[in-house]
């Protein structure tokens, strides 16, 4: 027989006191809310089957099931232009928030490092098997005050089945090239961390993880 | 080592909800629109069903969206991204419902009305029926305290278990139990005639 749960302190502090109550026990010492879930699973027990007071819980529960079905399964959809609004304010106001110094003859210049970073992981997605997660750039100051050779941290997730070694060793050629020719910043340190696997086709909604 | 088949290259909608998180994390506008537009669905049909009218619910997402902008340096990975997301919609449903006055019937029954109808029955008859239960449904939905609404919403119609739901609403998995359970009984008391 199920017993009636306490609630811990966490549970009650700040609410409504009728709305914190425990699930009241059935006539025969049913916890009412488990016979309704059995009820809606379809593994009523035994007792619950026989019973005239899990009976009529488990009359309600179907009772109701059926119409709460119908009404999930309503088809709502939000208009596209709530999404559409969001991003507009997004942009309006976005803040360059890190800067990466340029070197420029003409005065002082900087990079967006979002925007950069946004860049660099466009090389590695266009690369067959490989995904850009993380991309972090950060240019320290070289002995003198100038700003030094920038240095790139990045995570990927990599394709089931890719030949690790050579192609990090190829993101890590892509990612030189792309910060001196599309970025105008020397890149001397490219460090890559293989973070996850995909496959193809369940790469949507993946649990992540390490590997 | 390559697959012929594989995409040269990877769009925000091809990439896994981890590298998405990450890359808006990071300040990428586009990964944001993308978690955006793969939860908007969801977060949306709680709204609804929460506020009872489709263009509070339109509101509730929007601001509900931007806040998870501002606030997605803080997400940490402990719950997954959609309980986070629903956790944010929930606290901007249950502040506009707190802000509006007791006395007003939270759901506009035509607006109820209007959402209806999805499952078609046989005879015109049964779909009158049908369509008379669920506006009768709806009303009591709405005439539910704000907690349990929240509770019944998210187990009932959006099918989520108990852990996720007191996640969600920032209590215990008892007191969830309890208000669902008491929702379910009021709503089973007022179904009865459609029975």
């Amino acid at each position: 027989m199920a017993l009636t749960p306490r609630l811990t302190p966490e549970e009650t502090r700040g609410t409504d006191p009728v709305d914190t109550g425990p699930v009241e026990l059935l006539a025969c010492g049913r916890d009412a809310a488990e016979v309704w879930d059995h009820a809606a699973a379809g593994t009523l027990d035994e007792h619950e089957r026989d019973c005239p007071h899990c009976g009529a819980a488990a009359a309600d529960a179907r009772g109701l099931e059926e119409m709460v079905g119908h009404l999930a399964g309503q088809s709502l959809v939000p208009p596209e232009t709530v999404v559409d609004r969001v991003v507009g304010a997004v942009l309006a106001e976005l803040r360059p928030r890190d800067l990466i110094p340029l070197d420029s003859p003409h005065g002082p210049a900087a990079l967006d490092a979002a925007a950069a970073a946004a860049v660099l992981r466009g090389v590695v997605d266009a690369m067959a098997g490989m995904r850009a997660r993380s991309c972090r750039i950060t240019r320290p100051s070289a002995p003198g005050g100038a700003p030094g050779p920038a240095e790139v941290a990045m995570t990927v997730t990599a394709r089931f089945g890719v030949d690790l070694a050579s192609t990090t060793a190829r993101v890590r050629q892509m990612v030189l090239a792309a910060g001196e020719q599309a970025l105008g910043v020397p890149v001397a340190r490219v460090d890559i961390e293989v973070v996850d696997v995909f496959v193809d086709g369940a790469g949507t909604d993946g649990p992540g993880g390490s590997s | 080592m390559t697959s012929a088949a594989a995409p040269v290259v990877a769009t925000p909608t091809d990439l896994d909800e981890q590298t998405l998180v990450v890359r808006a994390q990071e300040g990428d506008v586009r990964a944001f629109e993308a978690l955006a537009r793969r939860h908007q669905v969801a977060l949306y049909r709680l709204a609804v069903r929460v506020l009872g009218n489709r263009s509070d619910a339109e509101d509730a997402l929007q601001d509900a969206l931007l806040d998870a902008w501002r606030r997605i340096g803080s997400f940490r990975g402990d719950a997954a991204f959609s309980t986070w997301l629903y956790r944010i919609v929930t606290n901007r449903c249950l502040g506009l419902l707190r802000r509006s006055r007791p006395t007003t019937p939270v759901a506009d029954l035509s607006e109820a009305g209007d959402v209806v109808g999805a499952t078609r029955a046989a005879s015109p008859e049964r779909q009158a029926e049908l369509d008379a239960g669920m506006t009768a449904l709806a009303a009591a939905l709405a005439e539910l305290p704000h907690d349990q609404r929240v509770c019944f919403v998210l187990r009932e119609l959006e099918g989520l278990d108990y852990t996720e739901i007191a996640e969600i609403v920032g209590t215990g998995e008892t007191t969830v139990r309890g208000r669902i359970h008491r929702a379910r009984k009021t709503l089973a008391e007022v179904m009865r005639p459609w029975r």
